[in-house]
């Protein structure tokens, strides 16, 4: 039949409306005029003449053509002369023709109920249509043999039946409606089924209903059965983006956007990036996929590959101005001392771009900003540009404080910059600022706090501090506090509870160890903890500070079997060999040490050291090597005592007093741990 | 449990054995509620009425936005401390209702260094009872590799020797017990007390769920939108780490996204929404900007006409 090309549908169905049935037509003129004047019956007779109906064929028509003006409550008086209950009680699996006029008699009951919200009652009219198709087809439908008209009616039956169930407010029912409509075969087709999935997919996700896993038995057969909601959306979505892929329904973003809400809320974003490698060309724009992209790498800490998709995203013939994406590129360069100088790129145009609707965003700028500069000072060549950039960056971390006045990670930042410049007065009101506005809740600031204080030399308050935050900790997290706990205790010449400190710490460290096995807790968590071997490395510093050696060689074993190649172990060594008198072997585990990690500052210092004491020959030497050492940590006061030591012993006094003059200074704002640990 | 309609007051079934005692319960909780409040109407006189009566809830609300509410000595904390430890698992519930509230002012008052401990112990209460729930073990989804069949799909080629490919995520970590509030674990606990009140969300009234997407909207950007007077007050902003925003998103895609009627829930969910996408741009914060933009999106084709035609209409036909 090809009544879907008849003229009347593209016109207004009111002027050319028509009744066509064994194939013969009528317009529904005559037929309007009496059903208008309530006369169902006429109506009735009229059709069933002009076509030859029967009583149940006519009535059908009837409701539709109601249902169609939108006189929904006289297509149901129409249908109400239909007893359809007992003529699907009477439905042959043999006549598809006669079961297919019943079920959509009950059909459009079942709509005209909805439209009415009469939601129950539609439900269960729906129910009974699919279990009489059921009944009809007990081993499911066969795609050949079913009638195509039939086929649509049961496709639209099956996908109203759980969004009936939802609208009556029957969410547990509606779970088991979806569940039973995508488990067996009612042969719908591609698209059908993807909406039901999708819509099944969004209420698993939204509901904040746990239906439980569904029960199959013996029917899941070594297939994977997912064992909650959460598990049971995801893989839904996951089979819905499948057929997106192989062409078999069309591109629907909001399917992508639903698993990506799942996936990310699951710390999953790998799984997404897989998802939109697939998608074929054309459907997202290149920069938006790199830049989704890029946020699924950083999403799991994979910065290198997600600065490679922004590099080409920001591309000058891409989308250069991208707020997010520079925002997120100027974030991953910050921590790289290496990239910062890029960074400082990225978070210039940020802060240029940040205006109208954006302009909140001029603060977060501003703050990578400075991040980036200070960043990008620490590997500076030359003193005149670090202090230059380092001067920048307190300016942009402070503009953006102007913007975002209680946003604690800039309070903290500026806190820790002026920390690493010395200036203590600054950094401890920051400090504290941070610990009252984050009510103490992390433990950077506690430490950030106590070593300032230690910086002061005010080593007993410090320790107030650390107790303090020791209290606010789980035990699992006290490692680095108990590290510094120790420490401080070595500064105030009081080595045996600091040992006792170490004993505890690590005791805590080794349950640790046996206690979370494989399974990883929080990421903040694992940056938290404190690793064995920087215990027995603590350790054996300060069994060499007082001469035990014994004890410092078993602490250098212990440690050794943690981490086999490691400067600090060798340089404590170098130390020890010194201390007995063996230059050469020290000099020899310093130039190991060095080897082992050329940023590694104290064996560059002892090295410059010891060969200052070697005679006028080895002067330039040590020289260069104690100008490397302060290149990387300007702030290495022994590095400048043994400089200026140096330039004693050339006759350059008045350079000896510069170098002596800073050493002297930085004694006394010294932390018992380097600022650095902390940023 | 049967059907539970949110909204309608049938929600959990008991046997009527524990009912009457239940009912005892609920009687003399009332009774003790209503020397705290100044009226407690005489309708109230079950667990359930007591969920959804509005004047009750608005009633405990104003207290606890008070500012002198959450400390230790406070009698609706206490109550609330109590009711929680009944039984009965409705009156559990009407405790539920004020997460939302509690949790919103008790985190943005810690920089007020004011005596919470009424607040405190509530929250603990509700951390201590999921902890015993799950035994503290951590909640844990699998996300499935689509080259072995699943219920919903046939793998082409079901490769015996291959080995399947899960990917296990922790969703919630495991619980340790805690028995005061370190504020290292301070986030924790509010995030477990939010994840216990997700768990029962489709109980929950529309009321205590608007309440949530104010507090939203405070945490993330200190801004405090009051729908009813279009005016908004600035209020400070708290640290936002993802075992407290992870349990938000999955409140907020229900108020989103989810089955309810309420259009105003939708308005206050969209708003919370947006603020929420906006700080995650402040913080960087990668997974935050994912979901939250991916909601965004979502929200905007749900309102969309065009991508929401009704497959299950009726044809124009009028032919056999």
């Amino acid at each position: 039949m090809a009544d879907d090309e008849t003229p009347s549908q593209t016109q207004e169905s009111s002027t050319a409306r028509e009744f066509s049935a064994n194939g013969t037509s009528m317009s529904t003129t005559d037929v309007e005029a009496k059903l208008d004047k309530g006369n169902i019956e006429e109506a009735e007779s009229s059709l069933r003449e002009r076509l030859s109906l029967n009583s149940e064929e006519a009535r059908t028509l009837l409701g539709r053509l109601e249902y169609q003006r939108g006189n929904v409550e006289a297509a149901l008086r129409v249908l109400d002369g239909i007893d359809l209950q007992a003529a699907i009680q009477k439905l042959q699996p043999s006549s598809q023709q006669a079961a297919r006029l019943v079920l959509e008699g009950v059909y459009l009951k079942v709509k005209s109920l909805q439209k009415l919200g009469k939601f129950a009652e539609a439900a269960q009219d729906c129910t009974n249509i699919l279990d009489a198709v059921g009944r009809i087809f007990p081993q499911g439908i066969p795609d050949a043999q079913v009638e195509s008209k039939l086929q649509e009616m049961i496709s639209k039956a099956v996908e109203l039946l759980p969004e009936l169930l939802k609208q009556a407010g029957k969410y547990q029912e509606a779970m088991a409606a979806y569940r039973r409509v995508l488990l067996n075969p009612w042969n719908l087709d591609n698209d059908c089924c993807g909406r039901i999935q999708k819509a099944f997919a969004v209420f698993l996700l939204h509901s904040g209903l746990e239906a439980g896993p569904p029960s199959l038995g013996a029917q899941a057969d070594g297939a994977y059965v997912p064992k909650n909601n959460l598990e049971e959306a995801i893989l839904l979505l996951l089979v819905l983006m499948r057929k997106i892929h192989h062409g078999d329904i069309q591109w629907d973003p909001s399917v992508l956007d639903h698993l990506m809400y799942a996936l990310s809320l699951c710390s999953q974003t790998p799984v997404l990036s897989k998802q939109l490698e697939e998608l074929k060309p054309g459907v997202f724009h290149r920069t938006e996929r790199w830049n989704l992209l890029a946020l699924c790498c950083s999403g799991v800490g994979q910065n290198k590959a997600a600065m490679n998709l922004l590099r080409k995203s920001l591309h000058i013939n891409e989308r250069p101005n991208d707020l997010t994406a520079l925002l997120l590129a100027a974030k991953i360069c910050s921590e790289d001392s290496q990239l910062a100088a890029e960074g400082v790129g990225y978070a210039q145009r940020a802060v240029d771009n940040a205006k109208g609707v954006d302009e909140h965003l001029k603060g977060v700028g501003l703050r990578m900003l400075g991040l980036c500069l200070g960043k990008q000072a620490k590997v500076s060549s030359s003193d005149f540009e670090r202090s230059c950039l380092q001067n920048e960056a307190l300016k942009s971390l402070d503009s953006a404080l102007s913007f975002e006045q209680d946003n604690p990670d800039i309070i903290f930042e500026l806190g820790a910059h002026y920390a690493e410049q010395r200036n203590l007065n600054a950094a401890l009101r920051f400090a504290k600022k941070y610990i009252d506005i984050t009510g103490g809740s992390v433990m950077k600031g506690w430490r950030l706090l106590a070593l300032i204080l230690s910086a002061q030399q005010r080593f007993a308050e410090a320790e107030v501090v650390i107790d303090a935050a020791l209290d606010e900790t789980g035990k699992w997290e006290q490692g680095p506090l108990l590290r510094l706990k120790a420490k401080l205790k070595v500064s105030q010449s009081r080595p045996m509870e600091a040992i006792e400190t170490y004993r505890y710490l690590l005791a805590l460290v080794q349950a640790q160890r046996k206690s979370f096995g494989p399974m990883k807790i929080d990421s903040q968590v694992e940056d938290d903890k404190v690793k064995e071997f920087e215990v027995w490395y603590g350790l054996a510093a300060l069994y060499s500070s007082l001469s035990h050696w014994k004890d410092v060689e078993v602490c250098v074993k212990k440690a050794r079997e943690m981490k086999q190649y490691s400067a600090e172990l060798v340089h404590t060594e170098g130390f020890m060999h010194q201390e007995r008198g063996e230059i050469q072997e020290a000099l020899a585990s310093y130039i190991n040490a060095s080897l082992l990690d050329p940023f590694y500052v104290p064996s560059k210092v002892w090295i410059g050291a010891l060969l200052s004491k070697l005679g006028s020959n080895s002067l330039p030497v040590a020289r260069t090597l104690l100008s490397d050492a302060l290149r990387i940590e300007p702030t290495n006061r022994k590095a400048w005592y043994h400089l200026g030591m140096v330039h004693k012993d050339d006759g350059r006094l008045a350079d000896a007093i510069d170098c002596l003059q800073a050493a002297s200074m930085l004694e006394e704002s010294d932390p018992v741990e380097n600022f650095r640990s902390i940023l | 449990m049967s059907s539970s309609n949110p909204g309608s007051p049938s929600a959990t079934a008991t046997s009527s054995s524990s009912a009457s005692s239940f009912s005892s319960k609920a009687h003399s909780c009332i009774q003790a509620l209503s020397s705290i409040l100044s009226t407690v109407p005489s309708s109230v006189s079950s667990s359930s009425s007591l969920l959804h009566d509005p004047t009750v809830s608005s009633q405990i609300s104003t207290l606890l936005r008070d500012p002198d509410s959450g400390s230790g000595d406070n009698n609706l904390c206490r109550w609330l401390y109590d009711t929680f430890h009944s039984p009965d698992p409705e009156l559990k519930l009407v405790v539920l209702r004020f997460v939302p509230i509690i949790a919103g002012i008790y985190l943005s008052r810690i920089a007020l260094r004011k005596s919470l401990a009424g607040f405190e112990a509530i929250l603990l209460a509700l951390y201590a009872h999921e902890t015993t729930a799950r035994d503290g073990q951590p909640i844990s989804v699998n996300v499935p590799d689509l080259t072995q069949p699943s219920i919903y799909h046939e793998a082409k080629s079901s490769a015996k020797s291959q080995a399947t490919e899960l990917n296990l995520a922790v969703i919630s970590p495991t619980l340790e017990p805690h028995g005061t509030m370190r504020s290292s674990r301070r986030a924790r606990i509010v995030g477990v007390a939010l994840e216990l009140y997700y768990s029962k969300i489709s109980q929950m009234p529309v009321s205590s769920k608007l309440e949530f997407c104010e507090f939203c909207d405070i945490w993330a950007t200190g801004i405090q939108n009051k729908p009813s007077s279009s005016s908004s007050s600035k209020q400070k902003t708290i640290l936002l780490p993802w075992e407290l925003l992870q349990p938000s998103l999955r409140i907020l895609g229900h108020c989103l996204l989810g089955a309810h009627k309420s259009k105003k829930l939708y308005e206050a969910a969209s708003m919370a929404t947006k603020s929420l996408y906006e700080r995650s741009l402040r913080d960087i914060d990668a997974k935050a900007i994912l979901a939250t933009s991916s909601l965004l999106r979502l929200e905007k084709m749900a309102l969309d006409p065009k991508l929401n035609v009704d497959h299950t209409e009726i044809d124009t036909s009028l032919a056999l």
